[in-house]
């Protein structure tokens, strides 16, 4: 780790939609983390309008909870953390599950090259190498996962293997940029995407990721064709955009 | 065109523009998104009162009768209008997601004041 990492401001965003039986583990183990290894990482749990008791479990636990007052989704709910690092003026912000899906121990990874100014936005990817014993997805998914890489890569030019990953950190420009404006559907290609042909620097990192716990995916199913027509067409109409 | 289906055609349009007046007069919809609806009634009024004109020009574009011309231009007409609906409507979600969104996070401030 660089000597600097210590001064930036690292936000955890949690978004949580009915995780009432994994946030307080997710966040529990965030902060033993952040003992052990004396880091700082900050958590916002974003509560998508949650039906059952995650607002409750988390004020009651003393987390930093911003309550959405209606549901808005997962790119919503996200962009509202953006928001809140924005507005408190943090450096970097960590998109982090609160299923349990994604391991802490990999924040440093993923934030490391922005520390180190080699990358504007990083994506924690499962696919980059090649693990038996990772949790990689359903072959399904991982056909879908394949189109929109190469869809993206049509129209960016660069090759993203993890293209929905949910497990992202970017630096502060980008946390601005998510404020004003931050994809409402299917937000994790279509972000990237604009991202790169904004001409962000883009890079992956490898990172293992768990089956998740609890709570069911925001993708729910890749059998559904109707999810990847959407993707693909929205990659393929922000190619024709002009940025910059 | 027999006379009963020029006075049905001519009522029907007297009645959508009545509908739209007051609409408007009870303030429920702004003027700009009422003029199509303005405009298409008063077309639906001209094919009742002059249907010559329309039959002579439906021939000219090669329509086999009127009828099929003017459900044609319907058509096309409400499509429009359905698409500039879809883009009002996401306007209005982008709109209200932002409230959403800085509602909650002022929320979110002011009851961390509070304690």
């Amino acid at each position: 780790m660089s000597k600097d990492s210590k001064n930036k401001k690292v936000l955890l965003i949690i978004p949580a939609y009915n995780e009432e039986a994994n946030i307080l583990k997710t966040v529990n183990t965030i902060k033993d983390y952040n003992k052990k290894n004396n880091t700082n990482y900050d958590i916002l749990v974003i509560n998508d309008g949650s039906k059952d008791n995650t607002s409750n479990i988390c004020h009651n636990n003393n987390i930093k909870t911003i309550d959405l007052v209606h549901n808005l989704g997962i790119g919503g709910a996200v962009q509202s953390g953006y928001k809140y690092a924005y507005y408190n003026n943090y450096d970097i912000a960590v998109q982090f599950d609160g299923d349990g899906q994604h391991d802490v121990n990999y924040v440093k990874n993923i934030i490391d090259p922005i520390i180190d100014n080699k990358a504007d936005f990083v994506i924690g990817s499962r696919f980059i190498k090649k693990q038996k014993d990772n949790f990689q997805s359903t072959t399904a998914r991982r056909i879908g996962i394949n189109m929109i890489s190469f869809f993206m890569r049509i129209v960016s030019h660069k090759k993203i293997y993890d293209t929905t990953s949910g497990f992202r950190a970017c630096n502060k420009q980008i946390i601005e940029n998510f404020a004003n404006d931050y994809p409402l559907e299917y937000p994790e290609p279509i972000s990237t995407v604009e991202l790169i042909k904004k001409g962000y620097k883009v890079c992956e990192v490898p990172v293992k990721m768990n089956d998740r716990e609890g709570g069911t995916s925001s993708i729910k199913s890749w059998k559904n064709l109707y999810y990847m027509i959407n993707v693909i067409l929205s990659i393929l109409i922000i190619g024709t955009r002009r940025y910059k | 065109m027999s006379f009963n289906l020029r006075l049905g055609i001519i009522v029907t349009s007297i009645l959508l523009l009545f509908i739209i007046f007051i609409i408007l007069k009870k303030g429920r919809m702004p003027i700009k998104y009422s003029l199509i609806w303005f405009f298409s009634s008063i077309l639906i009024l001209l094919v009742g009162l002059t249907p010559q004109i329309f039959i002579n020009f439906s021939k000219k574009l090669g329509f086999v009768t009127m009828s099929n011309m003017v459900v044609g231009i319907f058509i096309i007409i409400l499509l429009l209008i359905t698409i500039s609906l879809t883009v009002i409507v996401s306007g209005q979600k982008k709109k209200t997601t932002l409230l959403i969104q800085e509602i909650s996070l002022l929320k979110e401030k002011v009851n961390k004041n509070e304690k």
